[in-house]
């Protein structure tokens, strides 16, 4: 797998998940809880059950790489994805015909939401991700590992895990844009 | 934007307290350099020492205490104002409150020693900063009669009418948290207003 500089990568991430904060900010904190709720006009997720289920996956993956974070270490120069990463990464990307892929349970959003709170979590996530990438330029990305929500025996690479998740996220926030009401 | 057209803007706003002329403004030009920052950095850390002035040039952010329980936001800056804890850097003791950007953030900034030191040798720039410091107190003057006298809802119109957009540029709660209310009450008053 080609490698990249860490610094190039973290920045490339944290600009990233600022762009999907901005739109999380700038539109869907400002719209009604009723936009928020209302299904896709082809019966998808609404913006909130869309949030939702990132929140889900925020729940799990957070705090296990602020644990890991917090732990310091020394820096590496360079990361290679390893390719079950780099495969999941590949999966998250929204793009073109998106497979429609079934949510697991745990992170299946209920139909009833509050949504106005839903998006508040998801900021507050993003927020906390972007300082959790600010304090990963001085660990290093590949001796850390993280255990995959699927399955807790895969453990991927902290690089691999930044990449497929802020990947994740973005694929939903591209869907739920689709849902803003057009003024 | 270039270190030129930022020091255009803070002469702007020197000049508005106290105009400086040719050398003294040079020296004092001087002592600024452009810094960025991104979302959510803590600029000043409660318990350290404030190191710099600020002079925001775009982004927003804010001044805040917290005992790791309670929270209060003291105040939102902005473009063309200065920024930084403004008590620790003058007096030259630890920052009771933190800094940090709620947004990507630029500015000029000028190191406390610097500052200090200019301050010493020109008395102009002494009297800038005093002007510069009372009428900060002043603005701190105006905030506790709005905290006692005014509605959370009249507050909320004044801060819109400061800054229309903050509501697009930051989250929510952290206006919430300014006004002294919770998220939800936030909510309620947001849907009020906004029509």
């Amino acid at each position: 797998m080609a490698s990249t500089p860490t610094t190039q990568l973290l920045s490339d991430l944290e600009d990233r998940v600022e762009r999907d904060l901005q739109t999380a900010i700038r539109i869907f904190q400002n719209l009604s809880p009723e936009a928020l709720n209302r299904p896709s006009a082809t019966g998808g997720w609404s913006i909130a059950q869309c949030l939702w289920h990132l929140n889900s996956y925020g729940d799990y993956y957070l705090p296990r790489i602020e644990a890991q974070v917090k732990k310091g270490g020394t820096a590496s120069t360079r990361f290679s994805s390893g390719w079950l990463g780099s495969y999941f990464t590949k999966m998250m990307k929204p793009g073109q015909g998106m497979r429609k892929m079934k949510a697991f349970k745990d992170h299946t959003p209920p139909q009833e939401l509050d949504a106005p709170a839903v998006v508040a979590e998801f900021i507050r996530q993003q927020e906390w991700l972007l300082t959790l990438l600010g304090q990963s330029y001085h660990i290093d990305l590949s001796r850390i590992r993280i255990p995959i929500s699927i399955s807790r025996w895969v453990r991927l690479k902290l690089g691999d895990v930044f990449q497929f998740y802020t990947m994740h996220v973005h694929r939903h926030m591209v869907q739920a844009l689709r849902n803003v009401p057009a003024t | 934007m270039a270190v030129n057209e930022s020091l255009l803007e803070l002469r702007k706003l020197t000049e508005r307290f106290h105009p400086l002329q040719g050398a003294e403004w040079e020296s004092f030009a001087a002592i600024w350099s452009t810094f960025s920052a991104r979302r959510k950095e803590q600029l000043t850390r409660a318990g350290e020492p404030e190191r710099y002035i600020y002079f925001v040039l775009d982004g927003i952010q804010r001044v805040y205490f917290t005992d790791g329980e309670k929270e209060a936001t003291l105040v939102f800056t902005y473009a063309h104002s200065f920024g930084g804890v403004l008590d620790s850097l003058l007096m030259e003791q630890p920052s009771r409150y933190y800094y940090e950007t709620l947004s990507p953030s630029q500015f000029l900034r000028a190191r406390q020693a610097d500052l200090l030191d200019l301050m010493n040798r020109h008395r102009s720039l002494e009297t800038l900063v005093r002007k510069g410091v009372t009428w900060s107190m002043s603005g701190i003057m105006e905030r506790l009669v709005e905290l006692e006298c005014f509605s959370a809802e009249e507050r909320f119109r004044t801060l819109l009418k400061r800054s229309p957009h903050i509501l697009q540029l930051i989250p929510h709660k952290y206006l919430a948290n300014y006004l002294g209310m919770d998220a939800t009450n936030f909510s309620k008053l947001l849907n009020q207003v906004k029509i």
